[in-house]
This record gives structure tokens, sequence and C-alpha cells, in this order.
């Protein structure tokens, strides 16, 4: 099988089939543009949503315990496995930290030397608000744990928005997704069935199916590839030029992952597995229901 | 199969919507003989060719061309099966935004052939049939009967044991029909089987070969008695 044969039929197929190919190119161009956006918004979303989340502290109060107790207090803490970072706080730190707060005025108010010791502690919120809340009540039963305090209202909430969004983003990305395929399945099928009496001549002289599917899946993969870019072009428009000029107050949403080219990559990736897939697919069924004599 | 025929059919029976189209059919084609196949519009002669090429399978009984079984074989294996045979139809099926050189060298760039091989062997089938000069020209630009030798040399380019025409004549003027059939001659006195099919008493009567006709889901050998044809005893 001559690999340049099928390149070159590949590439003068779109050629041959104009209106066809640009029907593929155009419907592959959408929907990876759609799911391009759809991504470094919901990449956005979710970075913002994760670092809300970071901020989420929790607080281990002590009662007046000896320097022993403390440190295995200590110990307990940091034997949890949710626990980044246990910062402990004295008495005397807690006092300057309100202060600092509160302004220099504060002592005329209350006076200070009531501020507990704590440990302050970085936990990872990727665990979710139930398994922290599991953590809390096995530190509160610490002996010699006054209070264990954290925004827990703040972490269900974060919780529970970041699911309905990855849900219906989600949801949305595999609808964008199936609804694409079976364009571009239709739209490749119609550029192959403006080729019939192509198929139908290669039958002819004994092409075999695998030799007739070739170049249609060398020009699926091409289609892929126009798409693909006119879909990060049109991402870079979008993002960088048009939505900072119009909607300033949004500010510029990062690239996912922070490189331009991990977006671009899986864009142009998928739109090509697209057209390799949509026109394999298509290709297949026809060439097989496509007989010499009809 | 015997040592000879380049085609068999024992006992083939085949029903297209509950019709029978062939019935219990028995028939040889011999290597390098010329037959028609005669009969009138609608009695089963192209599906008769559709059996060869492996377009339909048979209910019953068994298709043989050269050494393929070919109501037996697998998918894979039917694009070889096709390599030996030069199929011919009425309606020319050439690729029109082809050039003639491309249209015939497309049928040996399917199986594979160098480059140089291609060249050198299309321009020896468009000499063959008379066409060398017109490699360059869109099929549009052809006549029907250069059409038609194109897609003779077409067939022709792979070198395969038997051309199978179907109606070859069928939408050409009589000085094309003429050319045509002096060329179908030429390629059997070369050795080449060819079974044509035909409606054409004209082209039966002046290219005398042998002649099958098909009736009533049968074939029946005939022979020229004077200025008819007559089935064999």
């Amino acid at each position: 099988m001559s690999i340049k044969y099928i390149v070159r039929e590949g590439i003068s197929g779109i050629k041959r089939t104009k209106l066809a190919a640009t029907t593929s190119i155009f419907s592959l161009f959408v929907a990876v543009l759609l799911l391009g956006i759809l991504t470094r918004i919901g990449f956005n979303v979710y970075s913002q949503a994760m670092s809300i989340k970071e901020l989420v502290e929790v607080e281990v109060f002590l009662l007046d315990v000896d320097e022993r107790t403390m440190d295995q207090i200590r110990q307990q803490i940091e034997s949890e496995e949710l626990v980044i970072d246990a910062t402990y706080i004295s008495k005397d730190s807690a006092s300057a930290i309100m202060r600092e707060e509160f302004g220099a005025g504060v002592e005329e108010l209350a006076e200070l030397n009531f501020l507990p010791a704590s440990y302050r502690l970085s936990v990872n919120t990727d665990a979710g608000a139930e398994s922290i809340e599991t953590m809390v009540s096995r530190l509160q039963n610490i002996r010699g744990v006054d209070e264990v305090e954290y925004n827990a209202a703040l972490l269900r909430v974060m919780e529970s928005n970041l699911n309905t969004f990855s849900m219906v983003g989600g949801g949305i990305g595999i609808l964008i997704l199936l609804a694409a395929l079976v364009l571009v399945y239709n739209t490749i099928r119609l550029t192959i069935y403006a080729k019939r009496d192509l198929i139908r001549a290669m039958k002819l002289v004994g092409a075999t199916h695998k030799f007739i599917r070739s170049p249609f899946i060398v020009e699926g993969i091409l289609q892929g590839l126009i798409a693909g870019s006119l879909a990060v072009l049109s991402i870079f428009f979008i993002f960088e030029l048009a939505m900072p000029y119009y909607l300033p107050d949004l500010g510029l949403l990062e690239w996912p992952f922070g490189r331009w080219y991990f977006l671009a990559g899986a864009m142009l990736l998928l739109s090509m597995m697209m057209g390799w897939w949509g026109s394999r697919w298509a290709a297949r069924r026809f060439i097989k229901e496509t007989y010499i004599s009809e | 199969m015997s040592e000879t025929a380049v085609i068999e059919l024992k006992n083939v029976t085949l029903n297209y919507d509950k019709n029978r189209v062939l019935d219990d059919v028995n028939f040889k084609l011999h290597n390098g003989e010329f037959a028609y196949l005669i009969g009138p519009t609608g009695i089963g002669k192209s599906t008769f060719l559709k059996l060869l090429y492996r377009d339909v399978v048979p209910d019953s009984g068994t298709v043989r061309v050269t050494e393929y079984p070919v109501n037996k074989i697998s998918e894979r294996e039917v694009p070889m099966l096709r390599r030996r045979l030069g199929i011919v139809f009425q309606d020319f099926q050439l690729l029109k935004d082809r050039n003639v050189f491309d249209n015939v060298a497309f049928s040996l760039q399917v199986t594979g052939e160098k480059p140089k091989f291609i060249k050198e062997r299309v321009l020896e089938v468009l000499t063959m049939v008379g066409l060398s000069h017109r490699r360059k020209h869109l099929p549009r630009d052809l006549s029907g009967g250069e059409q038609q030798r194109v897609v003779i040399a077409r067939a022709l380019a792979n070198e395969p044991r038997i051309l199978l025409a179907d109606e070859p004549t069928g939408n050409l003027d009589p000085k094309a029909t003429k050319e045509i059939m002096e060329l179908l001659r030429t390629i059997n006195n070369r050795g080449m089987a060819v079974l044509m099919i035909t409606h054409d008493y004209a082209v039966v009567k002046k290219y005398k070969a042998r002649t099958v006709r098909m009736v009533n889901g049968k074939t029946q050998d005939l022979v020229w008695k004077g200025d008819k044809l007559v089935p064999v005893k």
C-alpha cells in the first residue's frame, strides 16, 4: 500500500469535495471551540474555588496544659493525614495577632490574656468537608484540647457549588461531544457519499477495504487539524483580545495549568481524533454498504 | 473445475426478492474463450455477472472463477478475486475529475504497484486501446466510444485472466460499437477469456462467437443455423 498515494488522495479529497469538507471542518470547529471555552472557564472556576477552599483553616484551641501534654497534642495533630502544617500560636502571640487585627486600642475593650494557646492547621481541602469533620471530631477528643473551630459552612457551600458546577459542566461537555460526534459522523458520511463513484470504481478494480478507507481517514484527520487550529486561534482571540477589551472587569482568565499549549494541544488532539474516528466509522459503514453495481 | 475452465457454475440457484433469477444453472467459460450472454432485459444477465465478481452470492450451488471458489471466499479475498477480472459496464464508471492517464493508473495504484511500473503499464494499455495521445484529457472531453476504451484500458491494466463486459456497446453509436468490438476481439485473440452480456442481436451476428442465452433462469447454448440462432441439441 503506497503511503504517498494515500496521503495525496487524502489531501486532494478535501479539494475535490469542497462543500462537504467545509461542512465537516465547520462542525468540528464549533464542537472543539465550545469544548475549549468550557474547559478554560471551568478550569478558572475550579482554581478559584480551590484557592478559596485553601483559606479554610482549622484552629485547635488548647486548655492550660503543660509542655509535655502540648507535645503529645502536637504529635497527635501531626499524625492526622489531612494536616499539611501545624503552627503553634502561644497565648502571647494570640494577643499580638488580636492587637494587629483590631488595632492598638483593643486592650481598652477587653483583657487580652483570656486568649488561649492554639494550633493553626493547614489542611488538605481536597479530602472534602466530611473527612475534615471526622478529623475535627477526633481532634476534639484529644485530652487537653478545649475547642476546635473551622469554617464548616464555607467549605460545605464551596464543595456543593463545585459539585454542581462539575456535574453541569461535565454534562454540557459530554452533550457537546456527543452532538459533535454525530454531526461529524454525518457530515463525513456526506463527504464520503459524494465520492461513491470513486468507492465503486476502487472496489471494481480490486482495492481492499482498508485501502479505500485510508484516504478518507487521512482526510478526516486533516479536517480535524484544520478545525482544531481554527478553534485554538479563536480561543486566543476570545480570551486574550476580545474579553479583556469588552469585559475588562472579568480580568484575564488563566490558561489551564498555566501554559497555553496544554489546552491548545488538547484541542488539536481532540479535533484530530474526532476527525479520525468520524471518518473511520463513516467510511467503514459506507464502504461495506456500497456495491459495484447499483 | 476442469483444467481449462476459468469460470464454472455448478447447480447455481439464486433468488432475488422471492423471485427465482437463476435456477440450477450450469455454465463453463474456458481459458481464452469469447462468449456472449444474451437474453431480454430483466432476465438476470447482470445478476449472473454479479455472481462472478461477488456482488451477490448464490443461494445454492458453487461458483468458481479462476482458482477462487467465489461463494466460499472471505470478504478479505474478494479484492484479490476482482484483480483477476477486468470489468466493463455500459455506464463507463470513469472518475470525472481525473484525466485518462489517472483513471487507468488508479487501478494499479490500488494494488500497490510502483510509480515507474504504473507509468509504463498505463501507456502500454492506452496504446493498446489507441488512446495514448488523449491521456491528459478529462472523460468529458472524450466521445462515448473513447470513454469505453478508457474503461477497457483500466480493466486490462492489471492483466486479468477474464474480461467481463456488461452491455459495453449499449450506449454507443455503430462506429464506436465497431471499434469496441474489434478491441474486444483483439484482447481475446491475445488469450484473455471474454464474457460479454448484450441484447444487441446485430453485434452477436456480426462478430460471431459462442452464444449462450438465458431463459427461465437457465442458460442455453445456441448455434448459428443460417441467419438464426438455435439451441444446441
